[in-house]
């Protein structure tokens, strides 16, 4: 999903009435007491949560393990354990299967949207921040609006749109789509978190003879930069996964991303078991090492919209 | 609300005195112009252009006339459209119901237990949110491989433990498969409930819990008269959220049924309808239906949200 | 704030009435230069290096020519065709379903009339040349590059190792399939999770029992249709066979029917001449064997047939802005050097006179079919409407396989689905 729906959280929980305030210092040493329940709770909740755990990561331990052995081994053991590691089938899936072409293109196009739709959110975050006009609020509710909007569904104005142009295809025209997708979730984000900085500093730099782009850059940016990493973290997991966009708007085999090179890999290399781990394996990596970065942005960015 | 507070300071009231801070619109346009033009020409714009499209008839990608909601009575009446929208209608809603279970039964039960962690709470919820993380496409084509009758591993598993019985044709018999792509999506979207609940019990005070303990109520009433009276309002995102993505659903049904929602289009869902609609060749007017498809798709969507949102509303009002 | 979002979209959807549907107009024209590019599209994903080392061949002929192949996924081609039409930079070239698959982007405007700039079109058979034209203009649109054969594939070296042969009778099929089952060897894979193998596993076993061409000429005519005993008698063999796969039957993907077969865990795959190909790639040491099914007791026809049918065809995207070279690539499709190369490197039969096959399996193939050709009744004849005759057949032999229908309900819904669109005699 191009607008994941952790983003729309973050505004539909603005909607929400208010929680009655947390007492945190106090509720921490009421936790401790708690954690000392009967024996036999403890031992029940360690065997569900960790009986989910396995149910949660198992296919995924399953996958990495099946693509690092052999077709043999698959059709003959199925639970087996890759014993001795066999890389071959990474290397078939990257090279012969073009994976090495989707995966480069993924890279370009989420690095290069997210890159786009933060540089211009965050411009127009700070101008709603700092603004009194009526007209740009109106602005602003309308992006805000694209947040709960099912985009998909126009697709097909779009295709023709681009086709006109000549530029279905072409990863640009994903960084574009994508960039626009951006815009509700990172400017929200951006713009309440301008709207809590302090105006002293800025006003200080203005009053100082800067104009409101000095302002803007060497005051406002620098203290934003929490919000950034949100922003460009949660737009970096839908982008990645799409598969819709690419689907319809790039028809040609070179311009594919990973999980539309995905429908095709299954087609084309449907009986290689190996490979077709490997393949889901390259595929899902980035994020993992993203997920493990950021793992705290992540958790925290998903749940801030609970702990108002 | 806001992701990744700054630290708190007393708030400014914006007086006067801090006029020189607000912008001009000149200044104000030069900011906002980049995102508002992407943001009207790949999204507004297209977005309108669908509704618009969806009241004309069309030869091929060439506009005809004004039909009115012609579209929109073939598409509901007319064969094949008419019982593929309700047979995909169905399995949106299934996947729906499906996932609102799981989080409620599963993921709170999970975010409770959770919340008395100290230590290893944050390597489960990185555990239980990867799922939710990798993409749908990914875990689709997984599952289609694990659950493969000849050499996939769950089968592989039920046989070695003896529930031959239990061995199925996952996919391959309608009546099962729906519900595999039910149990799959709820399965991967099951992380994310689990952290929105556990920030939501992490906000209850502790001391309302201590004082109703004190009282001499039962881990059930406490449950009742104060945890879950403080949960609705995340009970109620989580529900409109999961409505969206439900009905929004597409990678995981693509990847294990294929565009065609096979077997016997047991794993049909709107968005891949819409799909097939749009491009169909040998139907000159493909444009017109799939863009009434997808209005009829977008008001119900909004509704239904809209509705949800007052259900639990009310539902609050009830339980505090 | 969520109010005056509402009211904000509650606007813009009232204003969206005077927008004016913007499509894409006529295409400018920019082919032409020294080197041109030649997209060219298929289903035949798994044989795509096979398809590159042919059009290799063209352009090591034709300097500054490039083909690039396209394989698909053949459960999605048609969707993503129809996608690639639309636009503007779909292929140029593209495998065009037979017979009434072609009919929608024929009536789509889709493709180019060929048959003032391709010669050679005379070569091909009428009825196979018929494949790839329009129902309503009889105007061709591609050139027709294989026919298909159905056979039983067999793994010899099983075969050899339980001293079982070739059945020349019903009774001898039966007993092998029940020679294999006391053996413990699943006696037939079949992929019948995907639902165009069944209706191809129907004719392939049962055509001889319903009477082939005849049973078509009839139905045709109005004299029968498909709620005919002799038909439904040819569904009841197909149920019959369900015994003789693995139990799961239902849920395995071709795929997976084909990793089956090739690993030697299955010893018949009751198939096509398309699948040969993979066979030998994926178990190049094992000895494949073919047959055809003997008729069953009671068949109108008293030999066993071999049914075929005419696969696909390469034509133009009318949108295409390489017109030209594209037409030189149909017209190089028409000689026998292509057709050689079809045999050769895909090992398909080309619908070309004059193409030889230098593999003796395929020469046994091509000689059963000649001897005793039938028509793939349903999607030679019924695919010219919806819901297709395959269409309506493929689900329901799932469903009978899973117990919820019976072959007497299988006729009568194929009937009833073929009535809303075909009238007998016309």
């Amino acid at each position: 999903m191009t607008t994941s729906l952790a983003e729309k959280t973050a505004v539909i929980a603005d909607a929400a009435p208010p929680q009655p305030s947390r007492g945190r210092d106090r509720g921490r040493k009421g936790r401790n007491r708690r954690e000392e329940g009967p024996l036999a709770g403890r031992i029940a909740s360690n065997v569900f949560l960790w009986g989910y755990a396995i149910v949660a990561i198992w296919p995924l331990l399953l996958m990495v393990s099946n693509a690092l052995r052999t077709q043999q081994q698959i059709a003959t053991e199925p639970l087996g354990l890759p014993i001795p590691l066999n890389f071959t089938s990474f290397q078939e899936a990257w090279v012969t299967a073009s994976f090495e072409t989707y995966f480069i293109n993924s890279v370009v196009v989420t690095v290069g949207s997210v890159l786009l739709s933060t540089v211009v959110s965050v411009m127009a975050a700070y101008a709603f921040a700092r603004t009194r006009s009526r007209f740009f609020h109106g602005i602003e509710a309308l992006f805000l609006s694209g947040l709960m909007l099912p985009v998909h569904l126009a697709i097909l104005p779009l295709f023709f749109m681009l086709d006109q142009l000549r530029m279905t295809s072409n990863i640009f025209s994903l960084i574009l789509v994508y960039g626009a997708l951006g815009i509700p979730f990172s400017t929200f984000v951006l713009a309440v978190f301008f709207r809590q900085l302090p105006l002293e500093l800025e006003e200080a730099a203005r009053l100082d003879g800067a104009g409101p782009f000095r302002a803007f850059w060497s005051v406002m940016l620098p203290l934003v930069r929490p919000a950034l990493a949100t922003v460009i973290v949660f737009r970096f997991v839908p982008i990645w996964n799409d598969f819709f966009y690419p689907l319809i708007l790039m028809r040609d085999r070179d311009s594919y991303t990973l999980p539309v090179g995905l429908t095709r890999f299954f087609g084309e290399y449907s009986t290689d078991w190996p490979q077709l781990f490997a393949g889901l394996t390259i595929a899902t990596i980035p994020l993992v090492i993203v997920f493990l970065l950021a793992t705290k942005q992540i958790i925290s960015g998903l749940t801030s919209g609970m702990s108002k | 609300m806001a992701i990744a507070l700054p630290p708190r300071r007393p708030r400014l009231i914006r007086t006067a005195s801090h006029a020189g801070v607000h912008m001009r619109f000149g200044s104000t346009l030069v900011f906002v112009l980049p995102a508002l033009l992407l943001f009207a020409v790949l999204i507004l714009y297209p977005m309108l252009a669908a509704l618009s499209y969806s009241f004309f008839g069309w030869q091929g990608t060439n506009r005809d006339g004004f039909v009115g909601f012609g579209n929109y009575i073939t598409l509901l009446t007319r064969e094949p459209y008419a019982s593929e929208l309700w047979g995909g209608f169905s399995h949106n809603i299934l996947l729906f119901i499906g996932a609102f279970i799981f989080q409620n039964s599963l993921g709170l039960g999970i975010a409770t237990l959770l919340h008395k962690r100290k230590r290893s709470k944050r390597f489960f919820q990185t555990i239980f949110a990867l799922p939710y993380l990798v993409s749908p496409m990914v875990i689709g084509y997984l599952w289609s491989l694990m659950l493969s009758p000849l050499f996939g591993p769950v089968n592989a598993i039920l046989r070695g433990v003896g529930l031959e019985g239990l061995a199925l044709p996952w996919l391959g018999d309608p009546t099962l498969a729906i519900w595999v792509v039910v149990f799959v999506t709820a399965w991967q979207w099951l992380g994310f409930p689990i952290l929105l609940y556990g920030a939501a019990i992490a906000g209850i005070p502790e001391e309302i819990s201590e004082a109703v303990s004190l009282d001499g109520a039962s881990a059930f009433q406490r449950f009742r008269y104060v945890t879950l009276p403080l949960l609705t309002p995340s009970i109620g995102i989580i529900t409109v959220l999961t409505f969206i993505g439900s009905m929004e659903a597409m990678a995981i049904p693509f990847a294990l049924g294929g565009s065609s929602g096979s077997p016997a289009g047991a794993t049909d869902v709107m968005m891949l309808l819409f799909y097939r609609t749009a491009f169909e060749s040998g139907n000159p007017n493909s444009v017109g239906i799939s863009s009434a498809l997808a209005t009829v798709l977008f008001i119900f969507i909004l509704a239904i949200s809209v509705g949800i949102t007052r259900v639990i509303r009310r539902a609050e009002r009830k339980l505090y | 704030m969520k109010k005056r979002t509402l009211m904000l979209a509650a606007g813009l959807s009232a204003s969206a009435l005077a927008l004016a549907g913007c499509a894409p107009g006529d295409a400018g024209s920019d082919a032409g230069g020294d080197s041109t590019t030649l997209k060219v599209w298929s289903w035949q994903a798994a044989s795509s290096p096979d398809w590159e080392r042919i059009f290799d061949v063209y352009e090591d002929a034709n300097p500054g020519i490039t083909v690039e192949f396209e394989g698909f996924q053949a459960t999605e081609y048609n969707q993503l065709l129809s996608t690639g039409l639309a636009g503007r930079d779909g292929p140029d070239v593209a495998m065009i379903r037979a017979y009434g698959g072609a009919q929608g982007p024929i009536q789509a405007g889709q493709l180019t009339p060929i048959d003032d700039v391709v010669d050679g079109l005379d070569l091909f058979e009428p009825t196979v040349l018929q494949a790839a034209q329009g129902r309503e203009d009889g105007v061709t649109y591609g050139v027709p590059f294989a026919y298909q054969t159905m056979h039983m594939f067999y793994n010899k070296d099983i075969f050899d190792e339980n001293d079982l042969e070739e059945p020349k009778t019903w009774d001898e099929f039966i007993q092998l399939q029940d020679d294999l089952l006391a053996a413990e060897i699943t006696p037939m894979a079949l992929g019948a999770r995907e639902e165009w193998v069944l209706p191809m596993f129907h004719d392939l076993i049962g055509s001889a029992r319903y009477g082939g061409s005849e049973f078509g000429a009839q139905v045709q005519a109005g004299t029968t249709d498909f709620t005919n005993p002799d038909y439904v008698a040819s569904l009841e063999l197909v149920q019959q066979m369900q015994q003789y796969f693995d139990p799961n039957v239902s849920a395995i993907a071709v795929a997976d029917a084909t990793l089956q077969f090739t690993a030697g865990q299955a010893a018949q795959w009751p198939g096509g001449s398309f699948d040969l190909k993979v066979f030998q790639d994926s178990a190049p040491d094992t000895e494949w064997g073919v047959y055809q099914v003997p008729p069953a007791p009671g068949s109108v026809l008293s030999e066993a047939v071999t049914p075929s049918y005419a696969d696909g065809s390469f034509g133009i995207n009318a949108a295409s802005e390489k017109q030209e070279p594209a037409t030189d690539l149909l017209n190089w499709m028409t000689t026998v050097e292509f057709g050689q190369l079809v045999g050769d490197e895909l090992k398909q039969f080309s619908p070309l006179a004059g193409v030889s096959y230098s593999d003796p399996l395929m020469q046994e193939m091509n000689d059963l079919y000649l001897a005793n050709p039938s028509p793939y009744l349903l999607l030679v004849d019924f695919r010219y409407g919806d819901p297709t005759g395959t269409a309506v057949l493929g689900p329901d032999i799932q469903a009978m396989f899973l117990g919820q229908k019976t072959p007497e309900q299988l006729a009568a819904d194929l009937q009833a689905g073929i009535s809303t669109w075909f009238t007998p005699g016309s």
